[in-house]
C-alpha cells in the first residue's frame, strides 16, 4: 500500500470527478463536467460572496480528510427539489432544513464514494455525519498539516466545488 | 396483507426517497432516525423489511443490525443495508452480521424495489376494489413474435376489441417495450430461438412492472413438448396456431380477468335483455352461465320484473343452449321474474326437434316481447 503522499495528484482528481459524477448522475439525473482552475481561480471560488449552502462529510481511518463541496443557495434548493421530487413552491414551503438534508445526503454519498475508491484500494476508512454551513461572506481554512486540494465542476448552467482536506493518520 | 417495509436512516431525504420510490406498491412505510428508533419500531410493529443505513447518531447500523439478530423475535427479519459505506472490507464485515442484501447509495429507486421485491412479494397497488375491467375498457397487449404474418393476423383479429395490440420481434425489444409501458398481456412465441420465450417469461416474471401480468405461450398446435414446457414454467395460458381468434379473444379476456357479461346482458328501462351471438360457441355458454344468477338477481334489486332472452341472431339450437336457457328461465322463475323468447323461423323449427323446446314460443322482437310481457302483466290472474 503506498503511502498517502505517494498517491499521484491525478489519482485524487480523477476519484473525485468519479464520484460527483456517479451522485449526480443517479440520483439528479444531472451531467457533471470537471472544470480545471489555475491558482488564482482556485483562492477566488472558494472566497464567497454570494449566499451559499457548503456542505461537508468526513472520513477517518487510513486517511483522514473532510470534503466540502460548495453550491449557491438557488442551486441548492433546485437539487433538493429535483431529489425530492418537488416544484420549486414546495420545497420553498418545506424550509432550509429540507435542503439542508437533501444536500446533506447528496455530500454523504459523494465522499462516500469518493472514500470506498480509496478502501477499495487500501485505504480502509469511515465517514462521519454530514454537517451543513449556511452564509454568503466567508472562507474555510485549512489546517497546516492538511493538503487541500480544489475542484471545480459544471452541472448545466450552475457550479460546484469540491474541496478536499486531507491529512495522514497521527501515529 | 400490506407489507410493513422500515426505513432507519438519519437522512430525511433518504427517507422521503424511499416513500416516493414505493408508493405505486401495496406497502406502509415505517420511518426511524437512528438504530434506537429503529430497535423499537422493529419490536412494536414486526416489519417484513428493514432497509438499514450504517453511518446514524445515537445508534448506527451496525449496532442494531447486532441487536437485531441477538433478539430471537427480531432476528428473521430480513436486512438490506442500505449506505454510503461501500468498502469491500466494510461490507464483509456487515454480511458476516447477517443482512439480505447491500446496496451502496448512490441508488437508484428501480433498483431499491427491485431488491426488496425478491425478498417480499411486492404488489402494485391496483383500483382495487373498484369496478371489474370490462370488455370495453382499453388495454395494452404486447404480442413478442419474429414472425410477421402471425402478429399481423393477432392484430387483424382483435382490431374489434378496444385493445391496443403492439408487436416486437425480440425478447430485447419485449422487455424496453414492457420498462416504458404497463402492459396487461404478453403473448410470446414459443418458437423464437435459443428458447428465448423462457428466458424472457423469467425476466418478466422477476420484474415488479410484469410479475403478475398475464404471459400467453403461441405455439403450433403440434408441438405439445413445447406446450408441456410452458405450462410447467408457469405461463399462464396457451394460444396455438393456425390461431382461433374468437377463442383467442375469450382466453386473453379471462386472463385479464375482464368482464364479459356486457357483451350477453344489458338493463333496459324495466327489461333484462340477455343476447346470444350468432354462434354460440362452449365458451359463451360457460360465460352465459356463469353471469346468470347474478346478473338476474341485480336486475330485480334495480325494480326490474321483466327479462327477454334475444335469440334472433343464433343460427342453430342444440342441447347445450337449451339447457343453459332452461337454467336461465328457472333463475327467472325463482325470483318471478316474468320473460320471454326473440327468435327467428329456424329456431322454432329446431324447438319442435326437441321435448323441452316443443312449446317454446319466439317473438320477432324485443318491442314485441316487451308489448307481451306487459300485456301478461295486466292480465287478470
Amino acid at each position: 500500500m503506498p503511502a498517502i503522499q505517494e498517491i499521484p495528484e491525478a489519482v485524487f482528481q480523477e476519484t473525485i470527478t468519479r464520484a460527483v459524477q456517479e451522485v449526480f448522475k443517479t440520483m439528479l439525473n444531472q451531467n457533471v463536467t470537471h472544470v480545471p482552475m489555475n491558482a488564482e481561480e482556485t483562492k477566488a471560488c472558494l472566497g464567497l460572496d454570494t449566499p451559499h449552502v457548503v456542505s461537508t462529510v468526513g472520513f477517518i481511518g487510513s486517511i483522514n480528510g473532510l470534503i466540502y463541496l460548495y453550491m449557491q443557495d438557488a442551486f441548492a434548493a433546485q437539487c433538493a427539489g429535483n431529489m425530492l421530487g418537488m416544484d420549486a413552491a414546495e420545497i420553498k414551503e418545506a424550509g432550509d432544513e429540507t435542503v439542508n438534508d437533501a444536500i446533506g445526503e447528496i455530500t454523504n454519498m459523494t465522499v462516500g464514494t469518493f472514500k470506498n475508491q480509496l478502501s477499495d484500494k487500501g485505504f480502509p476508512c469511515k465517514l462521519t455525519i454530514p454537517s451543513i454551513l449556511r452564509g454568503s461572506n466567508f472562507q474555510i481554512e485549512s489546517i497546516t498539516a492538511a493538503t487541500r486540494r480544489t475542484y471545480k465542476f459544471a452541472i448545466g448552467p450552475n457550479s460546484l466545488i469540491a474541496d478536499l482536506l486531507m491529512q495522514p493518520p497521527s501515529e | 396483507m400490506r407489507y410493513k417495509i422500515l426505513s432507519v436512516d438519519d437522512s430525511k431525504t433518504v427517507r422521503i426517497i424511499i416513500k416516493k420510490a414505493f408508493k405505486l406498491y401495496d406497502c406502509d412505510i415505517l420511518e426511524g432516525a437512528n438504530g434506537v428508533e429503529g430497535l423499537a419500531l422493529a419490536t412494536k410493529e414486526t416489519p417484513d423489511i428493514i432497509l438499514l443505513d450504517v453511518t446514524m447518531p445515537v445508534m448506527d447500523g451496525v449496532e442494531m443490525l447486532t441487536k437485531l439478530k441477538a433478539d430471537p423475535v427480531l432476528k428473521s427479519i430480513p436486512v438490506i443495508m442500505l449506505t454510503a459505506e461501500g468498502g469491500k472490507e466494510h461490507v464483509l464485515k456487515i454480511a458476516k452480521i447477517g443482512v439480505r442484501d447491500y446496496i451502496v447509495k448512490p441508488f437508484k429507486e428501480e433498483l431499491l424495489v427491485q431488491k426488496v421485491g425478491r425478498i417480499i412479494d411486492l404488489k402494485p397497488i391496483t383500483d382495487a376494489p373498484a369496478k371489474a375491467k370490462s370488455i370495453f375498457d382499453p388495454a395494452t397487449l404486447l404480442v413478442v413474435e419474429d414472425k410477421p404474418a402471425i402478429f399481423a393476423q393477432i392484430q387483424e383479429g382483435l382490431k374489434h376489441t378496444p385493445w391496443q395490440v403492439h408487436g416486437v420481434a425480440s425478447t430485447g425489444e419485449a422487455i424496453d417495450f414492457c420498462g416504458r409501458t404497463a402492459v396487461d398481456l404478453v403473448m410470446i412465441s414459443l418458437s423464437l430461438p435459443d428458447e428465448s420465450a423462457f428466458t424472457l417469461f423469467r425476466v418478466l416474471r422477476t420484474n415488479l412492472k410484469t410479475k403478475y401480468t398475464p404471459i400467453f405461450g403461441l405455439v403450433v398446435k403440434t408441438d405439445v413438448a413445447a406446450q408441456q414446457m410452458a405450462q410447467q414454467v408457469g405461463f399462464t395460458g396457451i394460444a396455438t396456431k393456425p390461431i382461433d381468434i374468437s377463442e383467442l379473444e375469450s382466453k386473453v379476456a379471462k386472463a385479464m380477468n375482464l368482464d364479459t357479461s356486457l357483451r350477453y346482458f344489458k338493463n333496459e328501462s324495466d327489461l333484462l335483455i340477455m343476447s346470444l351471438p350468432e354462434v354460440v360457441t362452449p365458451t359463451v355458454i360457460n360465460e352465459v352461465t356463469g353471469y346468470i344468477k347474478g346478473k338476474v338477481a341485480e336486475a330485480v334489486d334495480s325494480g326490474i320484473n321483466k327479462a327477454v332472452f334475444d335469440l334472433h341472431e343464433v343460427k342453430r339450437l342444440d342441447m347445450n343452449i337449451i339447457k343453459m336457457l332452461l337454467t336461465a328461465m328457472q333463475t327467472c322463475r325463482e325470483v318471478a321474474l316474468q320473460y320471454s323468447l326473440v327468435g327467428n323461423s329456424t329456431l322454432l323449427a329446431d324447438c319442435k326437434g326437441y321435448e323441452d323446446t316443443r312449446n317454446w314460443q319466439f317473438h320477432d322482437s324485443i318491442a314485441d316481447a316487451r308489448q307481451g310481457l306487459q300485456k301478461l302483466a295486466g292480465a287478470p290472474a
